[in-house]
């Protein structure tokens, strides 16, 4: 993954010889801003200098008042620094809910800590942060700092909404290119923010200020929060990153100052893998078909490791390193790959992208190091005119299958005086199909037995294909909770086949259940939909305040044959149900046949984003799902 | 609580049978042929050895703690790639620091019929600085493939002598062969704890120059699997602790540690924190002076202190049986630890004229101490004694009462530190009372199917600290969805909970709500689960089998009383037969009693599990009586139109 120091840009606050007229006491916050809110950010003021290419100094002043447990996160005392950014000053008071200081902190009483997570084997960042124990709420915290970073490649962005829970009395963001590197900004979603928003642009610089907004709450199936909230980035025409000094008005040019200065280069290999990759494609034709033997081939030989080592991180590591340590991150494996595929005579093209279940898209229009967090692989297939997504981490996904993590989102492809913004495969509605079939015996006894077999595509595929691998207790256990309503599950046996060429998982099961039906009297009650029942149902709001968005789309068809008891007779075959509308579609048909009953279900879920207006209707729509998938079935004693 | 040590039975170890030597880079061609692991298939990689000697030696910097590590591994698959990543974790202070030194790593893979190797390079190793107190020594293997195998082995070399860190005999992968020894000088007498839940014994290695050792030899180590509801994993791995009981200088000094549990009380009664800063009562303010002159019997005046404690301290997250601020410093800061925080409450109910203790324990998150131990005990609560009654108080958490402590504290006994009358012993902490739920529901059956009415719900004990955790957590808005969702997905409407922000007394709750599906119309029958949302769905005990205890944290008690009014025109035509089961032992009890009577379905329900802590052993029972009762509570009554 890429680094992004600018998150943690963001998190500094500054506090810096202006005069200030906050207010330290929690008693003059209005009280419509401490409605819903864990924490109110008093004043959040970041003030960004771009004195040259190469310099640039952030200065960060924040007062939060935390008024519960769940606030202190807000307060983001802390600021992150490596070898190139520098934290000039630092500083913290804390006062008590009247006004009055409670402690002070200096540089030296920041704590000190590494900033790799557990899965990273290295990296320099590191953080400084505030320790402290809150001893009552309110509290507040008036934070100050200045940052020198040599990275005008990555300015901060002006985020006036940090998170959910948060009231915001005031906010100011000043960039000034003192420099004059060409200034540009996007502005994301400001209408969000109506009148509350006073901008100026003027020479060189820009200045957003906002006051008093309310604190949102979290809604189920909203959009993701980044990407409803108003946002500026801002980047300069010339720049500078961790030692490399670069200039793009558009992505094209990005992509060629990522490719002259990051990637050339770094694409040799061995003469021993030169010679194993030339005779593994020997006599094979299509460029396709020779990039899934090498595809297969770094799965097969090499893994993922996180490590964060060349410049800032953003530089993969030679192909020729990685061919002799076998391992390599994101970028390393892509460019080895890229490597690979080159000697092969395939082409292929390094591409950063957004990763994430989340679908989060590169701007169209406005180059930044900021965006992207994973490289992908992408391979023009000519003879159809498509393009080949792979993601060289993993080592399981079949060839050309992302999954969700990198899906349908618009990505930056590198290419030599042509770099574009593309959009990866998407996996429509219909795609990400599952198909349950089940012959199930209903005995006296109100046990079940039944033999099934599932087949899942697209989206459906990647969420199980993993489970292969698992342990016979684990994939025992995936199943118990997987039909956690089936009580007293039993799986005798399975198996799987896992369609690489096609991308398609089988899983074929014999399943067992005992007191399955209840018995009343002479009657067996049970529920007929034994394999797939849904129980979403998205929680209710009296009152929704964000609009929703489905993500991904998928499509389940069921048929399941019952048979039913000797001696026993279906009392009511219930009525089909059919519910059609723009957010999906259900269905269910019932028949009957002697001692057996068809059931056949299908459930169609469309993806989309709504207004909030229609969530209801929506929330209607699920909930009448899971009431028909609970639908019961009574039998009657004939003798 | 001691219950734990039997609830546990203990797999023997075999520990014979291997006189062969390890030799480091000596690797065979039947381990890296070697598909799986014979006695765990599902292994995706297993220690094949493991060895650790640490020593005390002697340098021109004083005393050394040397840890000398050799560790080979078998790869079997992709999933155990992760296994070929590790990490060497070296503690520092200001002054001192530990450090790794003749770090060396191979990967062997088989090439044809040949042995290759692949070394790890020294640009490989990374340090990383992690924080002021810890550094990092991370490498991960190169030329990694499925079926590797791996080694390594390294030296570190530690200032602090007097920690000899845990000897871990159980990943989570097996282990084909485990050598561990611990040489110490002759005159220091250090005690070995054993943990976990495999037996397994030491035998002394050979003394030469002053020293004795000792060394463990385990041969085919399980791995230690992950299981549900338990509190705490680690305390079930294999392992040794090490603890210093002696040291006999002839004709110097001769100091004795604890080895036995009064000894133990004695040792930790005797520090300056229990002996003398207890009764440092100065800082005691005129606030103090004010509450208990309000009079009152002994039992108010703790009451009143008790909670004056926990409105005036708060608790910095930070363990400890010791003070870590003293009295004065943590009434000033009004925070502290553990120690900081009930310390000063001990010592405020003996300046209230109280008998006050303190009682050392160890949460469930630190260790169930088997065995006679001075550091490894990591928290303090309060006792007191007023009229024969006895009391337990911990003023660290928001929610936790007199006797209702945090779950966590109810983790074995406590060591009881009575310096005054020169009572030193391990004492029984009163057990959690059984929290109970009681739920009320009066509703009216529509024809539709639907039903609506109104719950009240009270909550007692740990069920009360539960709720106002959860209730405090949210806000009332996402609360309530919660619980709708939660029961079904009811419309809840006049939601209204009382007695939240307090600790003491009973939570309740009440609402009226709207039950959508409540009851199936088929055909002229209606279907009706008297149980309505109250029916447990799933049961929590899936696996076929147990190894380790299953934690409730409290006994506890669910009673329901259901009243549902059936509309005109509809008569009963079936109804679910009464039942009365237990768990034998009394361990747990589940009571339904529905009756119709007129127009009116009642349900009597009874639910309880009456010890907190059911060992593996009744794990069959326990799933067969979750089973039971969720067939019976998904039985319907059907009522036919008339």
């Amino acid at each position: 993954m890429l680094k992004k120091m600018l998150v943690w840009m963001c998190l500094v606050i500054h506090f810096n010889g202006i005069s200030q007229d906050v207010s330290y006491s929690s008693f003059t916050i209005p009280p419509e801003l401490t409605k819903n809110a864990n924490a109110v950010v008093r004043l959040n003021s970041t003030k960004v200098s771009i004195n040259g290419q190469r310099d640039m100094s952030i200065v960060i002043n924040r007062v939060v008042t935390v008024l519960n447990e769940n606030g202190n996160r807000v307060i983001q005392a802390g600021s992150g620094y490596d070898k190139y950014v520098k934290i000039k000053k630092i500083e913290a008071i804390v006062y008590d809910k009247s006004g009055e200081e409670i402690k002070k902190f200096k540089k030296k009483d920041f704590i000190d800590h590494s900033a790799v997570d557990g899965g990273t084997l290295y990296s320099d960042s590191r953080v400084l942060f505030m320790g402290y124990t809150p001893v009552s709420y309110p509290y507040t915290v008036a934070f100050s700092c200045e940052v020198s970073s040599p990275n005008t490649a990555a300015i901060p962005s002006w985020k006036a909404i940090s998170n959910y829970y948060v009231g915001v009395e005031k906010d100011v963001f000043h960039v000034q290119d003192i420099a004059g590197l060409g200034l540009t900004k996007k502005e994301k979603n400001l209408s969000a923010l109506g009148d509350q928003i006073k901008l100026t642009d003027s020479n060189n610089s820009l200045h957003y200020e906002v006051e008093h907004i309310k604190a949102l709450k979290p809604e189920d199936l909203s959009p993701s929060f980044s990407s409803i909230m108003p946002k500026v980035l801002f980047a300069t025409e010339k720049f500078h990153y961790n030692g490399v000094d670069g200039v793009a008005k558009n992505w094209q040019e990005y992509g060629d100052w990522i490719n002259q200065k990051l990637l050339k280069g770094r694409d040799e290999v061995s003469d021993e893998t030169r010679i194993e990759i030339e005779a593994l494609v020997a006599g094979v034709e299509g460029s396709i078909e020779k990039a899934k033997l090498i595809y297969n081939y770094v799965q097969e030989n090499l893994r993922y490791i996180s490590v964060q080592v060349g410049i800032g991180g953003i530089q993969p590591i030679s192909a020729i390193e990685v061919d002799r340590l076998k391992y390599g991150d994101c970028k390393g494996l892509t460019n080895y790959t890229q490597a690979l595929l080159k000697i092969a005579g395939v082409k292929s093209y390094y591409s950063i992208v957004e990763a994430g279940k989340t679908i989060v898209d590169f701007e169209d229009d406005f180059p930044t190091l900021a965006q992207g967090n994973h490289i992908i692989l992408c391979i023009p297939d000519e003879a159809k005119n498509r393009n080949v997504w792979v993601d060289c981490t993993s080592q399981i996904h079949p060839f050309g299958f992302i999954g969700d993590f990198t899906d349908d989102r618009k990505v930056l492809v590198i290419k030599e005086g042509a770099s574009e913004i593309v959009k990866t495969s998407k996996y429509k509605d219909n795609i990400n199909h599952q198909i349950s079939n089940a012959m199930i015996e209903l005995k006296e006894d109100s046990s079940i037995n039944s033999k099934l077999v599932i087949t899942s595509k697209g989206i459906q595929y990647d969420n199980k294909f993993y489970i292969e691998n698992e342990s016979d207790k684990d994939i025992k256990e995936y199943y118990k909770e997987h039909w956690g309503y089936v009580n007293n599950l039993d799986i005798s046996d399975y198996s799987f086949d896992n369609d690489l060429e096609n991308v398609v998982f089988t899983e074929k099961l014999n399943v067992s259940a005992t007191n399955y039906a209840s018995k009343i009297g002479d009657r067996m009650l049970f529920v007929i939909n034994t394999f797939n029942r849904n129980k979403f149902v998205p929680d209710r709001y009296r009152n929704r305040k964000l609009p929703f968005k489905i993500q991904r789309g998928y499509l389940d068809e069921d048929s399941f044959e019952i048979k039913i008891p000797d001696g026993y007779e279906v009392e009511a075959i219930p009525e089909s149900v059919s519910l059609t509308n723009k957010y999906g579609e259900y269905s269910l048909e019932f028949q009957k046949s002697e001692n057996v009953i068809f059931y056949k279900r299908k459930l169609l879920i469309k993806n989309g984003s709504y207004p909030k207006e229609e969530y209801k209707e929506y929330r209607l729509f699920r909930k009448s799902v899971v009431n028909n998938d609970n639908l019961k079935l009574v039998l009657k004693k004939t003798i | 609580m001691m219950k734990r040590a039997y609830i546990i039975a203990l797999v023997m170890i075999s520990q014979l049978g291997f006189a062969q030597n390890v030799k480091f880079g000596k690797i065979s061609k039947e381990e890296l042929q070697e598909k799986e692991y014979v006695d765990d298939k599902a292994a995706n990689a297993a220690i094949l050895y493991s060895d650790r000697v640490t020593y005390y030696a002697l340098s021109t910097n004083g005393t050394q703690l040397v840890t000398e590590v050799h560790k080979r591994i078998k790869i079997y698959n992709k999933d155990g790639f992760k296994y070929a990543t590790q990490q060497i974790s070296l503690f520092k202070t200001r002054n001192d620091k530990e450090n790794v030194s003749k770090l060396k790593a191979y990967t062997y893979n088989l090439e044809g019929d040949k042995i290759v190797e692949t070394k790890l390079e020294k640009d490989q190793i990374f340090h990383n600085e992690i924080s002021y107190n810890f550094k990092g020594v991370s490498f991960t293997m190169p030329n990694l493939h499925e079926g590797s195998v791996i080694e390594f082995k390294y030296t570190i070399t530690s200032p602090f002598i007097w920690n000899i860190d845990e000897f871990k005999f159980q990943s989570d992968i097996p282990i084909k062969q485990l050598v561990a020894e611990l040489r110490t000088p002759k005159d220091f007498d250090f005690k070995a704890t054993q943990k976990g839940f495999l037996s397994f014994y030491s035998r002394p290695g050979n003394a030469y120059n002053d020293m004795k050792s000792v060394i463990y030899e385990l041969n085919n180590i399980p791995a230690l699997k992950e299981e549900s509801y338990v509190d705490n994993m680690n305390n079930y791995r294999a392992g040794v602790m090490f603890e210093l009981v002696s040291i006999i200088i002839p004709g110097v000094v001769h100091r004795t540690y604890a080895q036995t549990w009064s000894d133990v009380a004695k040792t930790i009664g005797s520090s300056e924190d229990y002996k003398k800063e207890l009764d440092k009562t100065n800082s005691f303010d005129d606030e103090l002076d004010g509450l208990l002159g309000e009079g009152g019997s002994q039992v108010e005046k703790m009451k009143r202190i008790f909670k004056y404690v926990k409105d005036n301290i708060t608790w910095n997250g930070i363990d400890g049986k010791y003070f870590f601020n003293g009295i004065r410093k943590t009434l000033k800061e009004k925070k502290g630890n553990v120690g900081d925080i009930n310390l000063t409450l001990v010592a405020m109910l003996r300046y209230a004229g109280i008998k006050a203790n303190p009682v050392v324990i160890s949460t469930k998150d630190n260790i169930i101490p088997m065995f006679p131990t001075v550091d490894r005990l990591n928290y303090v609560v309060a006792y007191a004694r007023i009229d024969d009654e006895v009391y337990f108080l911990d003023a660290t958490d928001e929610f936790s009462d007199i006797n209702i402590l945090p779950i966590k504290d109810y983790n074995w006994r406590g060591v009881y530190i009575d310096n005054p009358n020169s009572r030193w012993d391990l004492i029984d902490l009163k057990q959690p009372k059984k929290a109970v739920d009681q739920y009320m529901l009066n509703a009216s059956l529509n024809p539709d199917g639907s039903i609506e009415g109104n719950l009240k719900t009270r909550c007692s004990n740990h069920s009360a600290l539960k709720f106002r955790e959860s209730y405090k957590d949210k806000d009332l808005e996402t609360f309530v969805a919660d619980r709708e969702g939660a029961l079904d997905n009811i419309e809840i409407s006049e939601y209204n909970a009382s007695n939240t922000d307090s600790y003491e007394g009973l939570v309740s709750e009440s609402f009226n709500f709207y039950y959508e599906n409540g009851a199936s119309v088929i055909a002229n029958d209606v279907f009706i689960n008297p149980f309505m949302f109250f029916k447990l769905e799933e049961n929590p005990f899936k696996s076929e089998e147990r190894k380790f205890p299953i934690d409730f944290g409290a006994p506890f008690q669910n009673r329901y009383l259901i009243n549902i009014k059936i509309p005109d025109g509809y008569q009963l035509k079936s109804q679910p037969e009464p039942v009365s089961m237990a768990i034998p032992k009394g361990i747990g009890k589940f009571l339904y009693k529905p009756k119709v009577t007129g127009n009116m379905i009642q349900l009597m329900v009874n639910f309880e599990i009456n010890d907190a802590i059911i060992g593996p052993d009744n794990y069959l029972f326990l799933k067969e009586f979750f089973n039971q009762m969720i067939i019976k509570e998904s039985e319907q009554i059907v009522l036919t139109k008339v």
